[in-house]
């Protein structure tokens, strides 16, 4: 592996850090919200690690222009299958949010192994 | 032709358009949504009969939706295994909203009914286009709905533990979601495409570059799928949420929603990546270590469970194995049996789980040791129970007999042998945590429950079920199907083994 290679492609390696990162969050932590944070940065990893897939070195935005016929464009599919990517992420956070509100109606606390016990 | 190659696309985009109207008729009147409801399911039903017919006919139905041809645009395609998926889809959605006219106002709070309704319709949207779909950007998207619609249901109940089993889901679906999409950015980095089959053009290409990616794209759709189905030690949210949902909810959640998982895994390992990377990498050895697992201790911890929904939750662990276990194989007999296992499952859990909500509705018990006399306080919904659990221990004319055969002879033709070994094993744990229940409803002497159900010397006559009978079709429906599998499995099989030929 020479490390220019490694420097070049950052982005994947930010977001395979960022993956793991947010796993864990959500794995260990035993603060509700924190865990929906943890999710939250998951989810951002990936749309990180999809505008990178779709990106080019030296592209320009897809819009066509008549003058550089022969310019080199970025992938926009990537970027909009994220928006779809962003829709979801924000409709898990408001529900998991709206549940957690309910959990601390009944118990007054929004620390995990208060309650939730594996049976 | 071309109207009927559209067939699919309507039967997600009725269910989708009527779930959200029912909140605006459960504002104007409350009884009309559960009547609604079950009608837009029927309709879906006779328009997957429609497809089922003309794909048994030996056509494979192929829409670009809204026109964009396929590399670029999304692109639903039904084989024989997507038609049967859609028809048991949407005929046990069927049932179980008939079954939900009761039990919904018994179990929900009024003010929630409408909404209940929205995420069923939602939840068999997103299934029925799941397996419709030929577009792995789509299927996430479809995965997430369903998700979310199924951890609505679970948390339609209200009370503290379904709330807390409703967080745990959508926090462990979301992040199998999470994989499955990371999976899903791998491959279109690899192939830079979205359409399954183009996928598999470009993979056999580009294969032998990229190995250590496709091990890791591979080993993240594992993890993925088996967060969402539940398989074994990944099957963590799914007791919780299946015991503590209202009972329709867990019977669909249970039988369908899991399901589908499975069919979506098996459409991107066998048709995207294709036979020779299934060969090749050792998926299918992991795959069938991890079902074995399912199946010993999934019986195992259904052994030790007192309350009988958390047992049917557990058995619903140990009769995933079974059908990873087919996918494992990999040899047609094997899948064959898989997703005939997938059928009888759908059948005799949904029973089962019905069968559990009808007694709780009757005489308010929940636990396993409480069935004494059950046997003649509800003579049919106990019968109906009995032919379930029957067949879920692979007693011969009954579903699950055909299906654990058929895996069987998969394993003797994947030169497997020592694996019959554990599916008869787990067959008898099986027995071990049904037949009791079984026993105690029929035979038993003990007299003690006898006196709650208010005139103790008729307690050993037949009683007809006092339960309504809205309730009751369903629950006989189910039983009958599960007899008919057993004795006609024949029709499906060829069925099945239509797809099953192309994709072996």
């Amino acid at each position: 592996m020479n490390l220019e290679l490694i420097l070049l492609n950052f982005p994947y390696f930010v977001s395979i850090i960022l993956f793991s990162m947010g796993t864990l969050i959500v794995l260990t932590q035993p603060n509700l919200v924190k865990k929906v944070i943890g999710i939250n940065i998951m989810e951002t990893s990936i749309f990180l690690f999809f505008i990178a897939v779709g990106n080019m070195r030296g592209g320009v935005p897809p819009i066509y222009d008549p003058n550089y016929p022969q310019a080199l464009y970025v992938n926009p599919l990537p970027s909009v299958l994220m928006l779809t990517g962003i829709v979801v992420s924000f409709s898990v956070t408001a529900f998991a949010l709206a549940l957690i509100v309910k959990l601390y109606i009944y118990y007054g606390t929004i620390s995990a192994p208060n309650f939730m016990k594996l049976k | 032709m071309d109207s009927i190659a559209k067939l699919p696309f309507y039967c997600v985009i009725i269910p989708l358009i009527a779930s959200f109207c029912m909140p605006v008729f459960a504002r104007w009147k409350k009884e009309v949504c559960a009547p609604l409801a079950t009608l837009t399911t029927a309709a879906v039903f006779i328009l997957t009969l429609i497809i089922g017919y003309h794909v048994s006919q030996g056509q494979i139905l192929s829409y670009a939706v809204s026109g964009w041809d396929p590399p670029w645009g999304i692109e639903m395609m039904v084989d024989s295994l997507s038609a049967i998926m859609m028809m048991l889809i949407s005929g046990i959605s069927l049932f179980i909203l008939i079954f939900s006219f009761a039990a919904i106002k018994y179990e929900l709070e009024r003010i929630v009914t409408g909404w209940y309704y929205t995420a069923f319709l939602l939840c068999l949207s997103g299934m029925v286009g799941l397996v419709a779909s030929n577009d792995i950007f789509n299927m996430y998207v479809l995965i997430e709905i369903t998700g979310i619609s199924a951890c609505a249901l679970v948390a339609a109940k209200g009370t503290r533990l379904s709330t807390e089993a409703a967080l745990k889901y959508l926090l462990l679906a979301t992040i199998g979601s999470g994989f499955i999409l990371f999976g899903i950015g791998f491959i279109y980095m690899i192939t830079g495409h979205l359409n399954i089959h183009f996928i598999a053009a470009e993979l056999t290409i580009v294969k032998d570059q990229y190995p250590i990616l496709i091990w890791t794209t591979l080993s993240f759709f594992v993890v993925g799928f088996g967060v969402k189905a539940a398989l074994f030690p990944l099957h963590l949210w799914l007791p919780d949420a299946h015991s503590s949902a209202p009972s329709p909810s867990s019977a669909i959640l249970s039988s369908l929603v899991v399901k589908v998982y499975i069919i979506a895994f098996v459409k991107i390992l066998l048709i995207a990546f294709g036979l020779e990377i299934f060969h090749e990498t050792f998926i299918r050895h992991l795959i069938i270590v991890l079902a074995i697992m399912a199946m010993l201790a999934g019986s195992f911890f259904a052994f030790v469970q007192i309350e009988l929904k958390r047992r049917l939750a557990y058995s619903t662990v140990a009769q995933i194995g079974y059908v990873f276990l087919g996918i494992g194989l990999g040899t047609p007999w094997g899948l064959a049996a898989g997703m005939l296992h997938i059928i009888v499952h759908a059948f005799m859990k949904t029973c089962l789980f019905l069968c559990a909500g009808a007694i709780a509705y009757q005489t308010g018990r929940k636990q396993v040791n409480e069935f004494t006399g059950m046997g003649y306080l509800m003579p049919i919904t106990m019968g109906a129970f009995t032919i379930a659990a029957f067949s879920m221990v692979g007693i011969p004319l009954f579903g699950g007999f055909i299906s654990k055969y058929g895996l069987a002879l998969g394993s003797l033709e994947a030169d497997l042998p020592i694996l019959i070994l554990v599916i008869v094993l787990s067959g008898l744990l099986n027995a071990t945590y049904y037949f009791p229940i079984i026993g105690q409803a029929y035979f038993s002497q003990d007299e003690e429950h006898a006196s709650d159900d208010h005139d103790t010397n008729s307690s050993s006559k037949f009683k007809r079920d006092q339960i309504p009978l809205s309730m009751l079709i369903p629950i006989v429906v189910m039983a009958l199907g599960v007899i008919y599998l057993g004795i006609f499995p024949g029709t499906v099989l060829n069925f099945i083994n239509q797809t099953i030929e192309v994709l072996l």
